[in-house]
Parts: C-alpha cells; sequence; structure tokens
C-alpha cells in the first residue's frame, strides 16, 4: 500500500510541476482514477437513482389511464384532461398559487428588512433575534399547526378579528413564519458579507436614508431578496400540514386536496397535476440559479444561500 | 439639520411584531393548555384546574410506544441519512470536476423541492405490494411472495431518509469543499494514508457541516407527519400523528397540548444526548491542535 501510495504522490507532483499554472483542479486529479474513485462514482449514481425514483414514478403515472393512481392501466394523456373537468382541483391550485405569492411578497419584505437590519445595525438584539429565527426554524411543524389552530380561531372568532376568518389570510399566516426566517438568513448573509462603504458614500453626499436604503442597499441585497422570494414561494406552495389545520372550507390549497385524497382514494389526476406543478418548480428554481449565477455567485455560493447557511 | 434617531432594531419591528404574534403567542398557548383538561365531550379545553394529569396521561402505555417508535425512526433515519449522504456529499466535494458540480447540486435539490407529499405518495406506489418492485424483486426470485413492506415501520424509515435524505448532503457537500484540496494534500505529503487523512483532517473540520446536517434532518424527521400518514399505516405511528389525532379527531386540545409540548422536549433533549454521544465517540480522534478554516489565508 505505502509504495502504490508513494507512487500516486511522485506522480501527482510530476503532473502539477508539469502542468502550466491556473489549470482547474480537475485537469490534474485525471491520473489517479482509482478504484475508490469508481466506487464514490457509483455510490453517487445510485443515490441520485433513489432521490428520483418516486419522482419518476409520478411523472409516468400521471399518464395512467386507469381509474386508481396505484394500479397502472394504459398510457394516455387522459388523466390531464380529467383535470379541465373538475373545479375542486383547480380551485385548489389556483388557492396554493394565490396564497404562495401573497405569502412570497409579505415574508419578502418583513424578511429583507429584518435582514438588513441585523447585517447593517448590528448589536445585542441580533443575537436575541437570531436565537426566535432559530427557534422558528426547529420547531416542528406540527407543532406550529397546533398552535396556530387554536389561535387564529380565538382571534377571528372570540375577539371578532374577521380578517382571520378569511382562508387565504391564514394560509398567508401559517406559510409566512418559515419563510420570514429563511429570507432574513440569506439577506442577511448577502450584506454581511459587502462592506458599508457605499452606504456611507450616500450619506456623505447628503442623500436621506430612506434614498439611501433604495438606491444602494436593496439594489445590493437583490439577488439575495429575489432568491428568497422565490424560495419562499415554492416552499408555502409545498407547506401541507399547517395549510391542512388553518385552512378554511372552501380556500383548500392543492397540497391539503391531496391529503384528503390520500384518505378517501387517489386517482391519476392527482399525479398529473403534480406534474404540471414540477414544471413550475423547476422554473422557478432555475430562475434563482440564474440570477445567483449573474450576480457572479459560483455553484457552491448558490448551493450554500439555498441551504441557507 | 437635527436627526431623528430611531432605534437600532427598528427595520426589524415588523419581523419581530409578526413572529410574536404567529409564533410565539401560539406557541404560548399550547404551553398554557397542556395544564387543562378537556371538560366534556363538546369542550376541547378547560384551565380553571390545572395539573400535570395530562402529561402522564401521554406517557401513559397507549401513547408511550408511539413516542418511542418515532424516537427508534428519528435515530435510525437520521444516522442512515449520515451513512448514505457522506460518500455522496464527499464525491462531489472532492472527486467530481468543477465545472459539473452545478449540475449534481441542482440533482439533489430538485426532490428536495418537489412536493412533500407527492414524493411520498410516489414510495406508495413503488412499495404497494402489487408495484414493479415486488413484481419485479420476484420474478428475479429474491422474494417468494409480494412485498410486505408498505404500511409498516420500515416503509416509514425509508420514507424518511427519503425525504431528509438532501438535508443531509447539502450541508455536508459545503463543509467538504471549504475544507479544500491543498490541505489535504499536505497530509499527505507529511505522510498520512487516505483514511488518516480523512479521520485527521476532513471529519475534524468539516465537523461544523456535519453537526448542521445531523440537526436539519433530525428535528424535522421527528415531527414528521407526512410520511408516517402516507406509508405507515396503524402499524408505523409517529407522534407527529398523535398530536395531529388530538387536535382533529379526538377534540381534546389539552391532551393535544401536552403531547406537542412533550414531543419538543424530546427532540430538544435526544439530540442534546445524541450530541453528547456524538463528542464522546470522537474524543479518540481529535488533535491536540486546532486549525481554524479562513485563518490560514
Amino acid at each position: 500500500m505505502s509504495e502504490t501510495a508513494t507512487k500516486r504522490i511522485a506522480l501527482d507532483r510530476s503532473s502539477r510541476e508539469g502542468a502550466p499554472q491556473g489549470t482547474p483542479p480537475a485537469a490534474r486529479a485525471k491520473p489517479r482514477r482509482s478504484v475508490s474513485d469508481r466506487l464514490f462514482a457509483i455510490w453517487g449514481i445510485l443515490v441520485l437513482l433513489f432521490l428520483f425514483a418516486p419522482i419518476i414514478v409520478i411523472l409516468v403515472y400521471s399518464f395512467n389511464t386507469g381509474r386508481l393512481l396505484i394500479a397502472f392501466d394504459g398510457f394516455g394523456i387522459d388523466p390531464f384532461l380529467t383535470i379541465l373537468n373538475k373545479p375542486a382541483i383547480q380551485n385548489a391550485v389556483w388557492v396554493s398559487i394565490r396564497s404562495g405569492v401573497l405569502s412570497a411578497l409579505f415574508a419578502t419584505a418583513i424578511g429583507t428588512l429584518a435582514g438588513v437590519a441585523m447585517a447593517r445595525r448590528p448589536g445585542k438584539w441580533v443575537g436575541w433575534f437570531l436565537a426566535v429565527l432559530v427557534l422558528v426554524t426547529v420547531t416542528p411543524e406540527i407543532v406550529d399547526a397546533v398552535s396556530l389552530l387554536p389561535w387564529v380561531v380565538f382571534l377571528g372568532q372570540d375577539l371578532g378579528i374577521t380578517i382571520f376568518n378569511d382562508g387565504i389570510f391564514r394560509l398567508v399566516v401559517g406559510n409566512s413564519l418559515f419563510s420570514i426566517a429563511v429570507v432574513s438568513y440569506i439577506v442577511r448573509a448577502r450584506l454581511v458579507g459587502i462592506s458599508e462603504s457605499l452606504e456611507e458614500a450616500s450619506a456623505d453626499l447628503y442623500a436621506p436614508p430612506l434614498r439611501t436604503f433604495w438606491r444602494i442597499t436593496l439594489p445590493l441585497a437583490m439577488p439575495a431578496v429575489l432568491a428568497g422570494g422565490l424560495l419562499s414561494f415554492t416552499l408555502s406552495l409545498d407547506n401541507t400540514i399547517i395549510s391542512s389545520f388553518v385552512s378554511v372550507s372552501g380556500t383548500t390549497p392543492w397540497p391539503v386536496y391531496v391529503l384528503s385524497a390520500v384518505r378517501s382514494g387517489l386517482r391519476p389526476e392527482i399525479a398529473s397535476v403534480s406534474t404540471l406543478m414540477l414544471i413550475v418548480t423547476l422554473l422557478s428554481l432555475v430562475l434563482v440559479a440564474w440570477v445567483l449565477k449573474r450576480s457572479g455567485d459560483s455553484a457552491t455560493e448558490i448551493a450554500r444561500t439555498m441551504a441557507g447557511s | 439639520m437635527p436627526k431623528l434617531r430611531l432605534p437600532k432594531a427598528t427595520l426589524a419591528l415588523p419581523a419581530w411584531v409578526w413572529l410574536l404574534a404567529f409564533f410565539a403567542a401560539p406557541v404560548g398557548l399550547i404551553i398554557w393548555y397542556s395544564f387543562g383538561y378537556k371538560p366534556s365531550i363538546f369542550g376541547t379545553h378547560a384551565n380553571d384546574i390545572l395539573s400535570l394529569d395530562r402529561y402522564a396521561e401521554a406517557l401513559s402505555p397507549t401513547f408511550f410506544s408511539t413516542f418511542s417508535n418515532t424516537l427508534w425512526v428519528g435515530v435510525v433515519g437520521t444516522l442512515a441519512c449520515l451513512i448514505i449522504g457522506m460518500p455522496v456529499a464527499y464525491w462531489m466535494a472532492v472527486k467530481v470536476p468543477v465545472a459539473k458540480r452545478g449540475l449534481l447540486i441542482a440533482a439533489i435539490m430538485i426532490p428536495f423541492w418537489t412536493n412533500f407529499l407527492v414524493r411520498t405518495i410516489g414510495w406508495q406506489i413503488i412499495l404497494a405490494p402489487q408495484g414493479w418492485l415486488s413484481q419485479g424483486l420476484q420474478a428475479v426470485g429474491i422474494l417468494d411472495g409480494p412485498l410486505e413492506i408498505l404500511y409498516s415501520r420500515s416503509a416509514v424509515l425509508i420514507g424518511v431518509i427519503y425525504n431528509y435524505l438532501p438535508l443531509m448532503i447539502l450541508p455536508l457537500f459545503v463543509a467538504f469543499d471549504r475544507v479544500g484540496e491543498p490541505l489535504r494534500e499536505a497530509s499527505k505529503d507529511l505522510g498520512a494514508g487516505r483514511l488518516q487523512t480523512f479521520l485527521r483532517v476532513t471529519i475534524p473540520l468539516a465537523r461544523p457541516g456535519i453537526i448542521a446536517g445531523l440537526l436539519l434532518v433530525y428535528i424535522p424527521l421527528m415531527g414528521d407527519y407526512i410520511t408516517a400518514t402516507v406509508l405507515g399505516g396503524a402499524k408505523g405511528n409517529m407522534a407527529g400523528q398523535l398530536v395531529a389525532a388530538q387536535f382533529q379527531s379526538a377534540q381534546n386540545w389539552a391532551l393535544g397540548s401536552a403531547m406537542a409540548v412533550i414531543l419538543i422536549l424530546t427532540i430538544l433533549l435526544s439530540a442534546a444526548v445524541l450530541g453528547l454521544i456524538i463528542w464522546l465517540a470522537t474524543l479518540p480522534f481529535r488533535s491536540h491542535y486546532r486549525l481554524r478554516l479562513g485563518a490560514e489565508a
């Protein structure tokens, strides 16, 4: 083992010394493709297949012409046509999109302000605020759900604040919690990395604070704001647990419709709508990646931003 | 012109107010409910007599088995995610050429952003006794009868591993990527083998990412409700369903609240215990000298 190791180091050294300056690491990693490298690649591809398996199944089953989703009968676009005759499904998707857009706009506005404040007005309060955000992030969704239900019922019916009886508003409240945390993290992370000198220059040139915010701070934070907004939109579209507790009959969002279908019987249209929604989600993700890439982030930084760390 | 000095946190005020009103207040409310009781068939909660009886009820043998089941799925699922995800993250960060990484990250993220519920329904189709997997395994001769895994704890385990694996791979990838090639090369130049480099250089430096991954998987997994509902059936119950059932069907908010509080406490306590165990287990691998990433530049 030691002999081959020495050889490998020697080979690696020679290839590195021979290579011109600035060669990407990929180029010099080529000569040492060992068995373990191949095992890693095989494992990685197997895991990717595992991750894609149910999605491929849903894509295939969205063309199932049978009556039940789970029993594949034949291949056809019938389930996609069925959607047209099902106002309940169309309504559910529409509710999801409306509440998703509203929650995304709201969470992005509030979260951006909080993120800017954390980055530009540091102090002891930031620690407290981050602690609350972490608590929001780590609380299981089911706990948020069961606690929001009695709370909105109390506010809406006992206190008579009628907006809390509105289905869309309830969904926006439920979706907003996690989204606000995500947007705040991302915006803060972006602005902490940028020096405050431009804002100081703007203030020196007699721009009032509000104009500095609009013309300097916000444009600087824009990639993070857009990324955060689109992430909150996809998170809201996906929100099942909180939505299923707070939603009012008549304004059932799509995931809640699917959850009730799990209990009463799944039909192929569910897969077809999911296929269409997957395309929408993918397009918005591509948009996020494109916006981040245009602002010059590398793939790793994009992953870091999206993972919220 | 005299300037109006606003307090530092003014911009964060809307977020403070919103989170206090719709996070802190409702969670506080259910903590209050958990000390009450269910007054009658039609009442959901009452707080005129305060006691810890609901906590005793929630931990009685009927429900306790569900909590221990949840803990089992949580711990085994999180460790499985770590074991499956670590080689993938290492492969992406170390072995794959930089140019292809973006595509792989996107591939890991796509399932992550597909509807959680729909992905889980996909597993319901795959694991069904009459499904393709079952028929395939029977045709090859691995199985004698149909696959009997759906609606069991094993199905829930597969489902949660699947659903939370991307949350493990991403932070691990970022952590391994940060360690960087030069440090590994230096370790090899100083005579360390591959395994030694991995255990003494890569793992200690990637520790924050590993901890982040474990928490990102473990916390939502413990509170999971959907996976168990879709794949678990009667045998694969988890605590999230228990809480939900008290609010939705049994209409016993007092008991449901106590269960929710126990669930949060279980998550926090077990995460602390797990952290302690990992800390103790890695003690022999810890070196006396600590290298801080970013400080060497």
